[in-house]
């Protein structure tokens, strides 16, 4: 279908769901005044039945576990995918040094660029630590701070270049990582199961109020989520830097002017 | 105020869509397909949201205090995180039919023919 | 505050707008970096600071990061 024929076509179906769309908006209860009970509900209640203060988290990790045990195993599917469609095709020739296009300047790296990125990226990886750990006591969680590690590995490789940063996130550790976050957000579904209760309940110690480590079976599904999604986004992260790597046998200087 | 949501999500929706429709690179449809799933992000928390009320997070306000609705915040947290990844197979796939054809132009591939 | 959820949800929509109609990938990359920070505050102002953060994460350092990457990719295998 020809491009005009194309636009064409999305434009009279645009203009057939406009007043449906317009009715439905009309329909919907008004913004700021929602009908449903079943989040109220979950406010009023759980906060004592299972003494965490994060309600997004209770519902992430166990009001609605099983959604999320979907969506972690959705991640780990499409970072594999990724892997193996980059991976598979990208041939044995490949080196450290970064692919050129003739007549690009290459600029070399500041010695500013390199200190605030080494203090940095370790700041930010602590950071991304806390905000996995007190997931279930304040906003954030295993996906926030999970993304959070994997963008501080991006500021190592800012710093130091792309042979350091390889040594560092190397690709074995970040997927065992990965595997194990997954592995072990299985096991907290199977264990109840294992034992006749329904699968994902809260079998551990609920803890206090307001404590670090509050929430029972929340804690370890937390932590779980936090190393797949870290491991996931530097897996993905690293592949996509190494395919803009250039043949080994280049004799042109690098980024390192080397 | 009272349909704006719906109105700024519909909107996102669509402009998504004549992105995708009119896209010249692959790269760039990929980017208007975040545009779309962003358009369910507004439209999700929403949703949700009470006027005069706080986050769902009991920390710094007792509970009993009018908060939102948490259910919506968990469902799109999920999905952000797991949309930049997927977003990501999506442009590894893109990357192979650079490979494969040479072009990144939606216009410019055809269907593969069969081997005669 | 009304004006301010109505005026994040009119910026959101703007720098939507914005993604779209920039058709060179380069600088689509910073227009999605800019619509990332757009929807965090968006979603703070909503009252979802766990969203938000989730969102600021992503939308503004990783995404355009491999879109980045995609580019330089395809660029360099030509």
């Amino acid at each position: 279908m020809s491009e005009r024929g194309r636009l064409a076509m999305l434009l009279a179906a645009l203009l057939l769901l406009a007043p449906v769309a317009w009715q439905v908006a009309l329909a919907l209860p008004a913004f700021g005044f929602p009908t449903s009970a079943y989040g109220q509900t979950i406010n009023a209640l759980v906060p004592h039945m299972r003494r965490v203060s994060n309600m997004v988290a209770a519902v992430n990790f166990d009001v609605r576990g099983f959604d999320t045990i979907g969506e972690e195993l959705m991640l780990l599917a499409a970072t594999t995918g990724a892997t193996v469609l980059l991976r598979g095709s990208r041939g044995e020739n490949i080196g450290d040094r970064a692919a050129r296009l003739p007549g690009r300047h290459l600029a070399g790296r500041a010695d500013g660029t390199v200190l605030v990125c080494r203090a940095a990226a370790i700041l930010l990886m602590l950071f991304g630590v806390y905000v996995v750990l007190h997931g279930t006591v304040t906003p954030g969680g295993g996906f926030q701070g999970g993304v959070i590690v994997a963008s501080s590995l991006l500021l190592v490789y800012l710093g130091e270049g792309y042979p350091a940063w390889r040594r560092i996130a190397r690709a074995p550790v970040l997927a065992l990582v990965e595997g194990l976050g997954a592995f072990a957000f299985v096991v907290a579904a199977a264990v109840p199961l294992a034992w006749g209760r329904p699968a994902l309940s809260n079998i551990l110690p609920l803890g206090t109020w307001k404590d670090l480590f509050s929430g029972g079976t929340m804690v370890v599904v937390n932590a779980a989520v936090g190393f797949a999604v870290a491991g996931s986004f530097g897996l993905i992260l690293g592949e996509f830097m190494e395919e803009t790597r250039g043949p080994e046998d280049e004799d042109m200087p690098d980024e390192e002017h080397r | 105020m009272n349909v704006l949501p719906w109105i700024v999500a519909a909107w996102l929706f669509g402009i998504g869509l004549y992105g995708i429709v009119t896209s010249r690179n692959y790269v760039h449809l990929i980017g208007c397909l975040s545009v779309c799933q962003s358009a369910t992000y507004v439209l999700l928390l929403g949703i949700g949201f009470v006027w005069g009320s706080k986050p769902p997070v009991f920390y710094d306000h007792p509970p009993g205090t009018p908060a939102v609705d948490p259910i919506l915040h968990a469902l799109v947290l999920t999905d952000i995180v797991v949309g930049a990844a997927v977003t990501a197979l999506l442009l590894a796939i893109a990357l192979q039919v650079q490979k494969r054809r040479g072009t990144i132009d939606p216009r410019r591939l055809r269907p593969m023919r069969d081997p005669e | 505050m009304s004006w301010l959820v109505g005026a994040a949800l009119l910026l959101a929509a703007i720098s939507g707008a914005f993604v779209v109609l920039s058709r060179d990938p380069k600088r689509q990359v910073f227009a999605l970096s800019a619509n990332g920070t757009v929807l965090g505050v968006l979603f703070f102002v909503l009252q979802a600071p766990d969203v938000a953060l989730s969102e600021i994460a992503v939308g503004t350092a990783v995404t355009p990061l491999l879109f980045l990457a995609a580019i330089a990719a395809s660029k360099a295998g030509r």
